[in-house]
């Protein structure tokens, strides 16, 4: 009986104890961080990563440099916003999340501010279905409404928003989520590029492409702990097809000593690449995307 | 029995709350070192965050930066500067930059001729009292 009651005693303590902790969290006269208590490891969630943690690059670079290239936009490369209805699992509705991102930083950067408002919609509305919290909130909708015409602003705020999510998923150990929607912004930007550099032959464009080969691996490697859930297998073996595309492609790294200049806090990295890719890899990788794209995107 | 129900229903409520808590904390963490972009640097759209439980242990990301482009990354531990140590290399790792030369400043700016994989390493400052949670965070903008 007195074990009993002093269960019950000791959970409603721990109960108290986490509340008023969370609170002083909030609190906005809240103590430094030396005052924060120490991390019991048997109850954090967050992602203790022993080994290596990779990153894939934002789908908005690539758009940017599609921009700088001269070429045209074209509603043609988007996935139409108003699909976001269509997808029911969770695996194609984060994977979209990202292609929308995506498809959001392109027609941002080329000034399309109705298509955009309409993407962050479609954007929105499959977080809400994914359950995110915070990340597309009716702040966000606000801010972004507020700074539609500026694109430098608009693209703040969504990558913000998206490393929101990221942060979200992770939060909720559904990595596996936050890694879907990696994968579909980066595959929705080399769907771009190969696109685009079909109609127009740059150079820019082309080591583009062939810079993903890095990415795409690292990609693997953030999808491959979930290769045995069968919606991730079918994928993962595809984009281990357009890796092995990729292994034709020639990267030349060549070293130089950065220079640093302290005050501007501003460090020039003087190191050269080299790429070589021949036309015939990048009308295997076009093809690859496209059809592993249109799978998704359905 | 419904002692026990009860039992169990306040037993998840507290490690819920405590895991809501830890991950509030990290998202404080994340906040302050989100202030360093100025509003001026476009997020790659991920939070990098890892758990150090001491000086000797050392987080490893790996990330591609693309030439023409001006990255600010911004390394956080605890709410105050200087916490975290991050030093980013090249593949053949040649050490490229360490905050540790420029009193672990929080954030440092990285101009990109070519195309580079790179690693940057992060670790704790031996002598401030951090709280252990590493946040890297990525943003760009356009050379112009």
């Amino acid at each position: 009986m007195r074990l009993k009651f002093i269960t019950v005693r000791g959970t409603l303590i721990l109960l108290t104890f986490t509340a008023l902790f969370a609170s002083g969290c909030n609190n906005s006269n809240k103590q430094d961080a030396d005052d924060l208590p120490p991390v019991d490891t048997t109850q954090t969630t967050i992602l203790n990563v022993y080994g290596e943690i990779f990153s894939i690059p934002s789908p908005f670079q690539t758009a940017l440099l599609i921009k700088r290239s001269g070429a045209v936009f074209s509603k043609d490369l988007v996935n139409p916003a108003n699909k976001s209805s269509h997808y029911s699992t969770n695996f194609v509705k984060a994977l979209n999340l990202g292609i929308y991102g995506a498809d959001l930083g392109y027609v941002t950067i080329y000034g399309q501010t109705q298509d955009a408002i309409g993407y962050l919609n479609s954007a929105k509305k499959l977080a809400d279905d994914l359950d995110v919290l915070g990340a597309f909130d009716s702040q966000t909708i606000a801010r972004f409404s507020k700074n539609l015409g500026d694109k430098d602003s608009i693209l703040v705020l969504v990558g913000d928003a998206y490393r929101s999510s990221d942060a979200f998923f992770k939060s909720i150990d559904r990595s596996d989520l936050s890694r879907l929607v990696l994968a579909g912004g980066w595959l929705e930007s080399l769907y771009f590029a190969t696109n685009v550099y079909k109609i127009k032959q740059n150079e820019d464009v082309k080591r583009r492409i062939a810079e993903q080969k890095s990415s795409l691996r690292s990609l693997i490697k953030l999808l491959t702990p979930f290769y045995s859930q069968p919606e991730y297998t079918e994928f993962i073996d595809k984009l281990n097809d357009l890796s092995k595309i990729f292994d034709g492609v020639e990267f030349k790294y060549i070293y130089e000593k950065p220079t640093t200049d302290a005050n501007k806090k501003l460090t020039t990295i003087n190191s050269k690449s080299e790429i070589e890719i021949t036309p015939k890899q990048i009308e295997l990788i076009t093809q690859k995307v496209k059809s592993i794209r249109s799978q998704i995107v359905e | 029995m419904k002692k026990r129900i009860l039992k169990l229903v306040l037993v998840v409520g507290g490690f819920t709350a405590l895991n809501y808590t830890t991950a509030q904390i990290s998202d404080t963490v994340a906040t302050v070192c989100a202030k360093h972009f100025e509003n001026i640097f476009i997020s790659d759209g991920q939070q990098y965050r890892a758990l150090l439980m001491n000086t000797d242990e050392t987080a490893e990301f790996h990330t591609t930066l693309y030439g023409g482009t001006l990255y600010r990354i911004a390394a956080c531990s605890g709410l105050r500067d200087g916490n975290l140590i991050f030093s980013v290399y090249d593949t053949d790792r040649n050490l490229l930059f360490t905050n540790s030369e420029y009193k672990n400043a929080p954030y440092w700016d990285f101009k990109i001729n070519s195309t580079l994989d790179c690693v940057i390493e992060a670790k704790l400052n031996g002598a401030t009292n951090g709280s252990g949670r590493a946040v890297l965070l990525i943003g760009f903008k356009q050379q112009k």
